[in-house]
């Protein structure tokens, strides 16, 4: 019984941690067109750490995935523009996700 | 005869009553919280900007530098900027002097991040006092939120550190920074603080005329407060705009062309009103 006890105090503590760890910071993403066809977007968090690994997603017109990635080690991702309108996902897990709208990316 | 020397008395006794504001070298730009990346006027003036008053001649500086480093793990990039430099004249209330200009390309204030300004002037000779003056000054640009090198010393002479973001400061929020000169602290050191009273006007290169507040005393125009034991200030803002902060004499150079150099350490933030 004992055993049971702590081994709930210990889950609700990490509960109670990584609550505290995902209000703590915000999610960055911004993209431009670099003017060559291709897109660069680059992302991070608000208390400075990396992006690195972030999923992203891009999205067509009717909202299907045509590319998926993930941010480099300089938290980068850069795709060839999609023809048409597109949106774009940085997706770093519940409550810290951006879509960008592709008209709002420019040079 | 006598009215001759009563008027001369007169003058003298006028000129001494004019403030004693302190020279800060300025390095301006209206907008340094940036949403994102765009092409970035930057004006350099050496003034008195509490009054608006006497803009001394700046020389080509000696250096004038861009740290930029995206996230606290990124690399950090050092742009030159000393290239983009034009002479320009600007007009204080009491005079015009000789100043700089540069206009930074969209490309280099693309990317999010710390954008750390860096000049490092020419000595200048102050006439009336026979000594140099020159104050390595740093003032922060940031694009997206995204944090980088604000709290990293950028290796200068002299220079200071801060403690809070000097980007994303409110009205009434305290700031704090400390002072190096050689990568040390230096203790008890004598700053002046001084309020960017008359807003700069980027495109006529010049002073507004209208003041945005009015000191009640002479010592208002330019505060004094000192480092504590670390080298540590903290100033509290009382208002919205720019406020410039100088450690006099705080650089290990003290002679410049057989004459006493006051290498002076200043630093300018920017506060906005919630």
């Amino acid at each position: 019984m004992k055993n049971i006890i702590a081994k709930i105090v210990v889950v609700a503590g990490l509960i109670v941690l990584s609550a505290t760890a995902a209000l703590a910071h915000s999610p960055l993403c911004s993209c431009f067109d670099n003017g060559d066809g291709t897109v660069l977007c680059e992302g991070g968090f608000s208390d400075g750490s990396s992006a690195s690994g972030v999923k992203i997603y891009v999205r067509g017109d009717s909202g299907a995935v045509i590319l998926k990635g993930a941010m480099n080690e300089n938290s980068e991702f850069e795709f060839n523009k999609p023809a048409g309108h597109y949106t774009v996902t940085f997706d770093g897990g519940e409550g810290h996700s951006i879509e960008i709208d592709g008209s709002d990316i420019v040079e | 005869m006598k009215m001759k020397v009563v008027f001369l008395n007169l003058l003298l006794v006028v000129a001494m009553a004019v403030p004693a504001s302190a020279h800060f070298q300025m390095i301006y730009t209206p907008e340094i919280a940036k949403t994102k990346g765009a092409e970035t006027d930057l004006k350099l003036v050496f003034t008195h900007p509490y009054e608006a008053g006497h803009t001394m001649k700046m020389g080509m500086p000696e250096e004038f530098f861009m740290l930029h480093q995206k996230g606290e793990e990124g690399k950090t990039k050092k742009y030159d900027l000393k290239k983009l430099l034009k002479p320009i004249t600007w007009t204080s209330l009491t005079n015009s002097g000789e100043a700089y200009e540069a206009k930074l390309p969209k490309k280099i204030v693309r990317s999010m991040g710390d954008y750390t300004l860096v000049l490092v002037p020419a000595p200048y000779y102050e006439g009336e006092e026979e000594i140099y003056i020159q104050q390595i000054t740093k003032t922060y640009m940031n694009v997206g939120g995204l944090p980088g090198n604000w709290a990293a010393p950028a290796g200068l002479k002299t220079e200071w550190i801060p403690l809070v973001k000097p980007y994303a400061m409110w009205t009434g929020m305290t700031f704090k920074a400390q002072l190096l000169s050689d990568g040390k602290p230096v203790p008890n050191a004598d700053v002046e603080v001084e309020y960017m009273n008359h807003e700069p006007d980027m495109k006529n290169n010049a002073f507004k005329k209208e003041a945005k507040s009015e000191a009640p005393h002479d010592a208002f125009v330019t505060m004094g407060v000192k480092t504590d034991a670390q080298g540590y200030v903290t100033f509290a803002i009382p208002k919205a705009g720019w406020w410039g902060f100088c450690a006099l004499g705080s650089g290990p150079d003290k002679e410049f062309k057989g004459k006493e150099l006051s290498q002076d350490a200043v630093i300018w933030i920017k506060a906005v009103d919630m």
